[in-house]
Formats: structure tokens, sequence, C-alpha cells
């Protein structure tokens, strides 16, 4: 009797665990999220100001290196995408008097996820979410004997958004795209007013760490792209509009660029040979 | 297909329109002309410079008195006169206004007194010119075996491998003359690798004061400088040590002599120094002249401020007579001699 019992109770649990085994192997098949990949480089012009180095503006020639990723995020991938992006970028700026001129050289790295909307205008997308934001780099004015130099860094958590519209000229498809982001609170390094770096290097470094809020620290960066598709290949062809803007033991920066932007990129997918590509894989971009 | 935009979709281009009306935080410009240029002046030094206090100096008084001498019709060179005889009541040797035709220079605190320097005087009478170079130094070994080292400047520095060198070579040496007459400054980094060959342990040298406000009294608190020894891979000098100085012994070089004499085993001897303990800051105008001026203080080992010189040791005070000069003899130098050898006799 008891055997029975037990033989009926591991037919059951067999069962089930068959059952959850075919439940696993029937899951729809996984969406494949290509990687959208832009290189692009930018020029045009570039403000500087720093009262630690002069009170005066410069003005001059920006050029800058960037990378931008984009892909649908695993978990939602309908929902939500990810952009993260990396750009280098040097700054030259001379005086009004054009005798003095002010080097600038920087990296800024920054992750952001967005909730994806499709707008209720046909081919309009929207995203929006948060964003990190990682900025350091270094103005350098020759002619300052003991001040010649001031080290910028900033960690910032914002929000960052995308506007995509596609539309075609001619035969050729091209996305028109609008990215703002605006960091809003973090840290950000400033030495004191009248601090030389040769102190700092000796170790003493007292209130150069900042809490960031729109009132000491204030950034905006914009780029509009259009995208043409040709092939499996992208041209972007661009503007971009930063502004970084911050004022801490009484020395006020700031860092203005207007850049024209030419890039190239395209969707890469990577296909993995387990789970290969079939007529009734879904592919979801990013941003196109 | 409609879909209901979430709160974050319209928060976000109100953020936008936010940081755009708010832009950039102001910095003040001031015109590019004889007045705007002039007032530029007046305010980087009245919110950078850090010795007003010390020098009982009333900026806005001096403004006043030179504002009216500012004009529209004024020529470059007529505002470069007014603003640099505004500079010079700072009494600064690091105080300096420089445009495109000439460089400001307040030349009292070493034109005042004797140059009680004469460089030829040592190579030709004392070494006849065999001496040695390592750079900017020169050195060698005195008829009465004492060391000898003449360091004109603290721009370029030598290494510890150098200076492990130099001191090598004077080893048999009773002792050992340093001799910063006429030197005018350079790089703390110099003056710290060389001092590290003549301390044992971490010695407290100074103080450094930077300001933190654009107040006349906005200053942080004292930081102490430390110095750490060579180490036991280099030469350390542990012989009685003489450091020479004039008047035109000055900014890094008066540091130097600060650092020194707080050193047991070393005197201080010649003329008193002359100062320029503020490390200058620059800055410039809109007509593009570039300005500096002593903005962080740093004090001796004591906290007391260097700025107006370091007074030789008692009875330690010495010129040299240029009646001595003339017949080849450096009345300073031989004071130090005779100091080196008196201390090893007594």
């Amino acid at each position: 009797m008891a055997s029975n019992i037990c033989f009926k109770a591991l037919t059951v649990v067999l069962t089930a665990v068959s059952f959850m085994g075919k439940a696993y192997t029937q899951t729809p098949v996984p969406s494949l999220r290509p990687v959208t990949a832009t290189y692009s480089i930018e020029t045009g012009s570039s403000h500087l100001a720093d009262t630690y180095l002069s009170p005066i503006k410069y003005s001059g020639w920006s050029a800058a290196f960037s990378y931008e990723r984009w892909q649908a995020m695993k978990f939602s991938p309908e929902k939500w995408v990810m952009r993260l992006s990396v750009r280098a970028e040097l700054d030259r700026a001379v005086n009004p008097a054009k005798n003095s001129a002010i080097w600038n050289a920087g990296m800024r790295g920054s992750w952001s996820m967005m909730r994806r909307y499709r707008l209720p205008v046909e081919r309009l997308t929207a995203g929006i979410g948060p964003m990190t934001d990682l900025h350091f780099g270094c103005m350098y004015l020759p002619r300052n004997g003991n001040n010649p130099a001031q080290a910028h860094a900033a960690f910032t958590v914002g929000i960052a958004a995308f506007l995509t519209y596609g539309l075609h000229i001619g035969r050729l498809p091209v996305t028109i795209g609008y990215q703002p982001s605006l960091p809003l609170v973090g840290a950000f390094f400033v030495p004191e007013y009248g601090e030389l770096y040769y102190e700092i290097s000796l170790g003493n470094h007292p209130n150069s760490v900042h809490a960031a809020w729109p009132a000491s620290y204030r950034a905006i960066y914009n780029l509009i792209t259009s995208d043409l598709h040709l092939g499996s290949t992208t041209l972007r062809l661009g503007y971009r509009f930063d502004l970084i803007s911050s004022q801490a033991n009484h020395i006020t920066s700031r860092h203005i660029t207007h850049m024209a932007v030419i890039g190239i990129g395209g969707e890469w997918l990577s296909v993995a040979q387990r789970r290969p590509l079939t007529d009734t894989s879904r592919i979801i971009s990013a941003y196109y | 297909m409609t879909m209901r935009l979430s709160a974050p979709s319209y928060i976000f281009p109100i953020a936008i329109i936010l940081a755009a009306c708010c832009g950039c935080h102001p910095i003040e410009e001031f015109d590019n002309d004889p007045e705007g240029n002039f007032e530029t002046l007046w305010r980087t030094v009245d919110e950078h410079y850090c010795f007003f206090s010390e020098k009982e100096i009333d900026w806005n008084t001096i403004h006043d008195r030179y504002r009216p001498l500012i004009n529209d019709g004024m020529t470059s060179r007529e505002l470069f006169l007014v603003c640099a005889d505004m500079l010079e009541e700072l009494r600064d040797g690091h105080t300096n206004l420089s445009s495109g035709f000439a460089t400001s220079y307040y030349r009292k605190w070493w034109s005042d007194y004797p140059q009680n320097f004469d460089a030829r005087l040592i190579q030709q009478y004392y070494f006849n010119f065999h001496y040695t170079q390592i750079g900017a130094w020169m050195y060698g070994i005195l008829p009465q075996n004492v060391g000898y080292i003449r360091i004109p400047t603290f721009s370029s520095g030598l290494g510890h491998g150098n200076i492990d060198a130099v001191l090598s070579d004077l080893r048999t040496c009773l002792g050992l003359i340093i001799d910063v007459r006429d030197n005018g400054g350079g790089n703390l980094s110099n003056v710290q690798t060389l001092v590290e060959h003549f301390i044992t342990n971490t010695a407290d040298v100074g103080y450094m004061i930077h300001k933190t406000g654009p107040g006349h009294g906005d200053f942080s608190e004292a930081y102490p400088i430390n110095y750490e020894p060579a180490g036991a891979n280099h030469v350390t000098w542990q012989k009685p040590v003489v450091i020479l100085t004039n008047r035109s012994t000055f900014s890094a070089a008066n540091h130097f002599v600060a650092v020194m004499s707080g050193l047991s085993g070393v005197t201080i001897a010649g003329a008193t120094t002359g100062g320029g303990s503020g490390m200058p800051y620059s800055s410039e105008l809109p007509c593009g002249w570039s300005v500096r001026m002593s903005a962080v203080s740093m004090l001796d080992a004591d906290g007391n401020p260097t700025e107006s010189g370091i007074s030789p040791d008692q009875g330690c005070a010495v010129d040299l007579d240029p009646v001595d000069a003339l017949n080849g003899v450096d009345t300073m130098l031989e004071f130090a001699i005779r100091k080196i050898i008196d201390e090893l006799e007594n």
C-alpha cells in the first residue's frame, strides 16, 4: 500500500518536472538586440573661462572624437534602451587681445537608461531616463607662473532623453534625432580660491570637492543628428551644443562648445551559434 | 495607437528651459579701455594679494589716488606707467605688470642696499677659475679645506644623484659654505631636493597660507610643510654649514635660508635676505597685459612671516668691504670660513 502511494507521488513529481521543462523550452524566441554604434569626429568653436586662471573669457576652436552605443535592454527590450557615450575633446582658445591661449583637454563618459515611447505620430519615438556622467579634464594657460593649470572633474547623475523621427529623402532613409542630457546632482572638484596646485601636491586639499546641483554646477549637452542610412552603413551629420558652468570657492568656470558632427556607424548584431537567427526572431533596434 | 505621456516627459523639457534660463554663472568683465584695464588690475590685486595687512597697505585709498590719473585719451604707455606706479605701492618684488613693451618691477627691495657680492671675486681670487661646474652650481675646495658651493638660482636644480656627487667630492672638508647671494629664487621643489641632504629625520620646515576668498582677511589655516630626508642611499651632510646671504637672496632662495636656519649646525651669515615669501599668482587684463602678485604666504618653521627678509644669525651680519674686494678678498666669504674653523676649534 505504502509503496503504491510512493509510486503515485513520484509519478506526479516527474510529470510536473517534465511540464516545467517543456514550459522552459517553449519560451518565445529571444529578442535580438542589435548594437547601434557611431564613431564621430567633431569640430567647432569653443568658449572657455576659468577665473582661477584669468578673469578674461577666451574663444577658439574645439575638436573631439566621440563614440556612441545604443542597445535595447535585455530585461525589457521593447520599452527600455541604454546609451553609452564616450567623448575626448581638445580645445584651444585665445584671449581678446590674442596674445595668450588656453588649452583644454578632457574626457567625458556617460551611461543612460531610457524608457522608450512610441508617440502618436508615426515613426516618431521618444525616450527619457536617468543618466550618470563622468567628466574630467584640465585647462592649461602657459603664461601663468604658479597657477598655469586648472583641473576639472565631475561625477553627476541627471536626465537623458532622445527624440527620433524616421523619414525618406527621395529613396534614402534618414533618421533625425535629438539627444539632450542634463546632469542635475553629483560632486565636482574645485581647488580653494587662491590655493596653488603645489600645495595640493603636498597633500593639502581642503574644500576641494563640492556638491553639484543647479546652483553650483550647470551643464546641458545637446546633440542633433541626421543619420543617413546608406545600406548597412550610416552616415551621421549633426550639431552639438554643450555647456558646462560651475561656481564654487569663488571660482567660476565655464566651457561652451558649438560643434559640427560627422560620423559613421551602423547596427551590429552578434548571433550565437547555439541560438541562430530564425524566421521568428525579433530584432529590436534601440535607436532607429 | 495613442499613448499618454508620463510625468517625466513633461518635466524634462521644463528642466531644459530652466537650465537655459539660468545659463552660465556670471563672470564680471571690464571693457578694454583705460578705465576697464585699470579697474581689472586694481580688483585682481584687491582680491588676491596676500600682504595688505602685514604691510599696512590701504588698497582703497590707493585706488582713489590713482583712479583720477586714468582718462580715455591716455596712451597705452601712459596707462602702463600709472598702473606700474600703483603696483609699486605694494613694495613687493614678486609683483609685476607685463605688457608687450615693458615689465614693471619694484626694485627698492634690493637697490636700496649694498650688493655684497661679486662672483668674479671668488672665481678668480679663490679658485683661479679652477672650480667645478654642474648645472648652474659651481663648487670647489677652498685653501682652508672648506667646501664651497655657489647656487646662483633655484630655477634649475640638481637631482639627488648630482647632489650626492657634489657632496662626495667635498666629503673631506671641515665644513661647507653654501653661497646663495644674488640667488633670485626659482622652484621650491629644487630647494626641497637640496635640503633633504641636510636632514636625518622628517623636518617641519614651514607653513603655507592661501586665500580662501576675495576678502582681505580670507585666509586658510597654516598648512605645515614637511621634508623627508634623502635617505640611506644618498649622501647626507652633517658637518658645519654656513649659508651666505645678501639682499638679493630672494623668493625660493629666501625660503631655502628660512628652512636651513632651523637646522642644527647651520649658520646664516652675511646680510638680511630680500624676502619674497609670497608665492606669485598670475592673472591678466582685458588688453592682454599679464600681472602677477604674491598670493600665497609662506612662513618659517616657527610660523613667522619672512616677506621682509631673514636676518643673519646673531653676530654674523657682515658686508662685503669694497676695499677688501679691490684686494681680491671677499669679506663675507672670509667670515664664513673663519666661522667654520672657529666652530670646529671650539
